[in-house]
């Protein structure tokens, strides 16, 4: 099956997905920061990435999705974004605004994430890909 | 000099006292013409009527000052507008010594008049231009009786009304001017301690009013600190929970699934209280609404698309009408779209089974009116003052339903007021409620006018 990422800083929220996700036959890997995300996707690019938006600063979710579709040997990975609360990340779910709150993921969940959802979720976007 | 008036109101005085000294200049017209031509007084009519002609002008050239100072702003310049009043009050001592002196001087009992001025000065200005003021009236009122007492000036007598020859007579003269001064000197010192009584009260007012703000700042920034981390908590909770009672690790026996769904059922109401919380916090603390202009039609089928299936599971007939003129409203668009699902939602989970539920969006002119009909268990009457408080929640929405967190609807008032609208609810006859929220349509600029707190 696939190789996922979940890049968050809740050791329990990452388990807990892990679970569900082996539970489908998925292989899962994790990293709790930016950079230890980047260095594990540079070493080993996965089928997708599980990013949440806050991490140990608001922003580096945001980050770290910017430089991977910034790069093109990363840009075609499909990022799914795990949000607190939808409307007051920032995130403007409109393509059409276009400043640079706007962000190319492929997809958008709230946290928490029931089982089905995630795993509906994961593999569509996979498919898509 | 602090002002006893805000900006606003002081310029609606000014207006005011300019409005009311066209009343004046009628009434010095009619009491002249009364008394010379009816009551045979003798009058220096011709003086008069010239007079109240530049009386006209004179108040023209004002009202027009007041009218380009305050034109088209909410907060017109206070300092200004306190110079305008000034000079209105110092020109009136003027213009009523003017008219006293061709109207019999000392013996023309509307000097009296000099008191109303006196009270305007003592509690729109400072206590130091107030005296000031008395000490202009006291001035021009004696120097006009001193001249005629003295012959260099000339008396109109007022003929056929006082004894006439009372100017000439130096002990009365100096007797009313004396009583004169004084009286005007204890009005202002009267009416300008109890003006500074309440300046005092205001100002403590304000200072309180200030300070409950910023507690109140300060407590919407402990809540949004508590409850982003209980929910961090609990999303945690609520994923691993979900792992277990979802069988993902093992099949579970019985007792087992029911506790685990327990304790699965208690986070899920726990998180969404704390997700509630953190919206209205949010909301509250926000300076303004984000404004986007936007089709009407598509939130209402968003709104409608969110609680049709709830609906339809409880066989809920759900309908919608909309206004066939109504296109782009302005507002923030997921705020009003949460609102309009929050109290859809709340229709359909306290109508009964077989019960209706109906949303109208009518156009009315600048304003958007909703209402959400229902045909469920109603609100009683006595706590309908109560229903949007925070965690407020009706004793017979409480027996339906033990989940509620008691700030939806918080959050829809919090949402309606953010863009200048008002909502209200009200128990219809037949059974069930009305939600009418009454919405500006808005503009980019109105609606951020209003929300910038």
């Amino acid at each position: 099956m696939a190789r996922i990422l979940i890049v968050d800083d809740d050791p329990d929220i990452i388990e807990a997905m892990r679970v569900v996700l082996e539970n489908r036959g998925h292989q899962v890997d994790s990293a709790f920061d930016g950079a230890k995300a980047m260095e594990k996707i540079t070493a080993n690019k996965p089928d997708l990435v599980i990013l949440d938006v806050m991490m140990t600063t608001p922003q580096e979710g945001f980050n770290l999705a910017r430089q991977l579709k910034q790069d093109c040997k990363t840009a075609q990975i499909p990022i799914l974004m795990l949000t607190a609360v939808k409307q007051k990340t920032g995130i403007d779910f409109k393509p059409e605004a276009g400043d640079e709150t706007w962000l190319p993921v492929e997809g958008y969940l709230d946290k928490p994430v029931r089982p089905d959802v995630l795993i509906e979720k994961v593999e569509a976007l996979l498919h898509k890909a | 000099m602090e002002e006893i008036l805000q900006s606003p109101s002081m310029a609606k005085r000014a207006i005011w006292l300019a409005n009311l000294r066209w009343v004046a200049i009628g009434a010095l017209v009619v009491a002249t013409f009364v008394s010379s031509r009816f009551l045979g007084v003798h009058l220096a009519s011709r003086q008069l009527y010239y007079l109240a002609g530049a009386l006209l002008v004179y108040n023209a050239a004002l009202y027009g000052l007041l009218r380009w100072l305050t034109r088209g702003r909410d907060e017109p310049p206070s300092r200004a507008i306190g110079r305008v009043i000034s000079l209105q009050i110092s020109g009136d001592l003027a213009i009523l010594t003017t008219i006293l002196h061709f109207a019999g001087g000392i013996e023309n009992p509307f000097a009296f008049f000099f008191v109303f001025h006196m009270i305007i000065a003592s509690i729109l200005r400072s206590r130091i231009e107030s005296y000031i003021q008395a000490g202009l009236a006291c001035v021009l009122f004696g120097a006009m009786v001193i001249l005629e007492y003295t012959g260099l000036l000339s008396h109109h007598p007022l003929e056929g009304f006082a004894g006439h020859g009372l100017y000439r007579d130096g002990i009365f003269v100096l007797g009313s001017l004396f009583v004169f001064c004084v009286t005007l000197f204890l009005v202002v010192y009267m009416t300008t301690s109890i003006a500074q009584q309440v300046r005092d009260q205001q100002e403590e007012l304000e200072l309180a009013n200030r300070q409950l703000q910023e507690k109140d700042k300060l407590k919407n920034e402990y809540v949004l600190r508590v409850s982003h981390d209980v929910k961090g908590h609990l999303a945690a909770i609520q994923s691993c929970i979900d792992t277990v009672y979802d069988g993902l690790l093992g099949p579970l026996n019985h007792a087992q699934k029911d506790m685990i769904g327990r304790a699965h059922r208690r986070t899920a109401q726990a998180l969404a209280f704390v997700t509630d919380l953190l919206k209205l916090t949010h909301m509250k603390m926000a300076g303004k609404v984000e404004i986007s202009c936007f089709p009407i039609r598509q939130v209402v089928a968003k709104a409608i698309g969110a609680v049709k299936d709830r609906a339809e599971a409880k066989s809920v007939s759900l309908t919608a009408e909309i206004s066939a003129s109504l296109d782009i409203i302005c507002g923030e668009q997921l705020l009003i779209e949460e609102t309009l699902e929050n109290l859809l939602f709340n229709a359909v989970k306290y109508t009964p089974e077989g019960g209706k539920v109906r949303l109208e969006v009518l156009d009315q002119g600048k304003q958007v009116v909703i209402h959400v009909r229902d045909t469920g268990i109603g609100i009683p009457w006595d706590e309908m003052p109560r229903i949007f408080e925070e965690f407020y929640r009706a004793s017979n929405a409480r027996t339906v339903d033990r989940e509620g967190t008691g700030l939806g609807l918080s959050f829809a008032k919090q949402v309606v007021e953010r863009h200048g609208g008002q909502i209200t609810v009200q128990n219809n006859q037949a059974g069930g409620c009305t939600f009418t929220i009454i919405l500006p349509k808005g503009s980019d600029r109105s609606i951020a006018q209003k929300t910038v707190l």
